[in-house]
């Protein structure tokens, strides 16, 4: 799942807006657990387990999970759950990087094209139906191998590849402001146009980018993911979800190698899209 | 609005050429960012089996000794002739070795295409006609979908359907069985986008006044729903085609690693480990003018699809 198809999600939707008053529904709530303890997990990994994610106990080689390992262990007697919560930060924050680059990149641009048109908007818009015309997850296997294969690098090949939807929602979403006749009507006072950008055009328009970013969260740690899973990360020991998962196959007696940071995860984004879906239609 | 349409066409097609132009300058300073050396490097490890006669053919055949900016103009005038060059590792024409690789990536992506469709279909019908429980359970499949990495589910299925109740075996990964699984794993991402929009568009068209009208007539829900209400809700999905055809690209390059195939994705995974950049280079710069192309033919059609989409309007959008 790559970054191009949120925006045709997000336009099915018709246009997005945020409550503020409302009752939160328990899945949301539940899904805010969720991301509060994977954030957790990223800040204070060695709070959430006292093994080692590096070093195993050779003595239990590929044990099934049980109390004293919720996840089972490795081929090397390592603590799956130790793995999976030491890998958290790097998963995280590289995905928390990707989003930055498309949110940053792709607003600049959209904003630009938008709010002054003519040929910077013709320009703009050529530029960006490149950045479409690749395969979002062929662009950023292209970008990630040209960087050299570490996190850091699938994370901003991520980033690139997701600019384009940001700037086209951008770019949408400040036409649609620009037009409004409070906009004119700051014209009218005597504002300029980097006033009118900024107070008005901005305020007014960021909501459904913002929307787009939180959704586009749960889509990077995905993608980056699959990245790790290729082997575009960084090697082991380190413990991105992706690489465990990846490095879990091929033991085939011991399939919650796999299953483990699958689910971790699966819970994540999902609760990540639950919470992008509550922001834009509050239900 | 014939000559109108020629004019639209016309425009679309022109934006489509230079969109392809770009994506291939675009693709070719992104692998570019690698320094020259790198590439020779490869070439002159003891592993490539490659003479010093070899090496400097394919030097002298890329211009690697000279600025990216003549190595980019002698690319593109060949890419422009149809000329994909010749890989790093095998010496084999790009050509061929994607033609190699086409026809089981080919099957593979249609297959997933039409499961796709038919998931998409399935629960937005579900979730429209099924009774209120199920309906609300079906509505959250889509981002259920979503949530899952491609790489997940192609292990999940391999672990159940090859390892425990042997249906197929992970070794013959062109069977039927083994196909079918992939196709699945590859359709499972692409038909959520499809289901949302299809359950959006059908939302809206039930509550249209033809819809009424056709109820009152005495048609059943089904009858309501492949007669009058598919059509146009599916013609937001039109729009989507060249997404999901970029969707199934990328998600080819899991999906075949994980079962095995050999295929365009597979050929792009070794390219990236082998630092082959003209097999890179042709397979990215294909997949664009694939897009493109599909793009286009959806732009094209939309217009003839429905009368109501203005043709000098969407020519300026």
């Amino acid at each position: 799942m790559s970054a191009d198809l949120n925006f045709a999600r997000l336009r099915s939707d018709g246009a997005a807006s945020i409550r503020t008053r409302a009752a939160i529904p328990p899945t949301v709530l539940m899904s805010l657990l969720v991301v509060l303890v994977v954030v957790l997990w990223s800040l204070f990994p060695s709070v959430f387990t006292g093994y080692s994610p590096v070093n195993g106990d050779t003595g239990s080689k590929l044990d099934s999970p049980s109390l004293q390992h919720w996840f089972g262990t490795d081929y090397l007697g390592r603590d799956q759950y130790a793995r999976v919560v030491y890998g958290t930060a790097s998963s995280v924050t590289s995905a928390l990087v990707a989003v930055a680059i498309g949110l940053v990149a792709g607003s600049a641009i959209g904003l630009a094209s938008g709010f002054r048109g003519g040929w910077l908007d013709a320009t703009l818009g050529r530029f960006v139906d490149v950045l479409l015309a690749i395969p979002g997850f062929l662009l950023a296997v292209v970008i990630v191998s040209s960087l050299g294969f570490q996190t850091i690098n699938a994370a901003i090949a991520t980033g690139v590849s997701a600019v384009a939807v940001f700037a086209r929602l951008m770019r949408a979403e400040v036409i649609r402001v620009r037009r409004s006749t409070f906009v004119e009507a700051s014209y009218l006072e005597g504002g300029n146009r980097l006033q009118a950008l900024l107070t008005h055009v901005l305020p007014n328009a960021y909501r459904p980018v913002l929307v787009l970013a939180v959704l586009q969260f749960g889509t990077s740690i995905l993608v980056i993911a699959s990245l790790a899973f290729l082997g575009y990360g960084d090697p082991p020991p380190s413990s991105d979800w992706g690489l465990l998962v990846a490095s879990g196959k091929t033991y085939v007696t011991a399939p919650w190698l796999v299953y483990a940071p699958a689910l971790v995860i699966v819970a994540t984004v999902l609760s990540i899209n639950r919470i992008s879906r509550w922001l834009r239609n509050p239900s | 609005m014939s000559s109108g349409y020629g004019r639209f066409a016309l425009a679309r097609a022109g934006q489509a050429a230079v969109v392809v132009l770009l994506a291939y300058v675009l693709t070719f300073l992104v692998i570019s960012v690698l320094p020259g050396d790198a590439i020779t490097n490869s070439l002159r490890d003891p592993q490539s089996g490659l003479s010093e006669a070899d090496i400097q053919r394919i030097v002298s055949y890329y211009g690697l000794d000279q600025p990216v900016l003549v190595q980019l103009a002698l690319s593109l005038g060949r890419f422009l002739t149809g000329e994909l060059g010749f890989s790093l590792q095998s010496n084999l024409a790009v050509s061929q070795i994607v033609g190699d690789a086409l026809p089981s990536t080919l099957t593979l992506a249609s297959t997933a295409l039409f499961i796709a469709v038919a998931f998409a279909v399935a629960i937005a019908y579900g979730a429209h006609y099924a009774p209120p429980r199920w309906a609300g359970i079906l509505r959250c499949i889509p981002s259920f979908f979503l949530s899952v990495p491609n790489f997940v589910i192609g292990l999940v299925l391999i672990e159940l359907f090859a390892f425990r109740l042997h249906s197929f075996t992970t070794t013959d990964p062109n069977s039927a069985t083994a196909t079918l699984f992939a196709a699945v794993t590859l359709a499972i991402p692409v038909s959520a986008p499809l289901a949302e929009v299809l359950i959006a568009g059908l939302d809206h068209e039930s509550r249209q006044e033809y819809a009424l009208v056709a109820r009152s007539r005495g048609l059943t829900g089904a009858q309501l729903f492949a007669r009058h209400l598919v059509k146009p809700s599916a013609l937001p999905s039109v729009a989507m085609i060249a997404l999901i055809v970029g969707e199934l690209l990328g998600g080819s390059v899991i999906t075949e690693t994980i079962f095995g195939r050999d295929g365009i994705g597979t050929v792009v995974q070794k390219a990236v480990t082998g630092e082959d950049q003209p097999v890179l280079q042709a397979v990215v710069s294909l997949s664009a003018v694939v897009f493109v192309a599909v793009n286009l033919a959806a732009d094209l059609l939309t217009p003839l699809l429905d009368p109501r989409v203005n043709v000098r309007e969407a020519a300026n959008a």
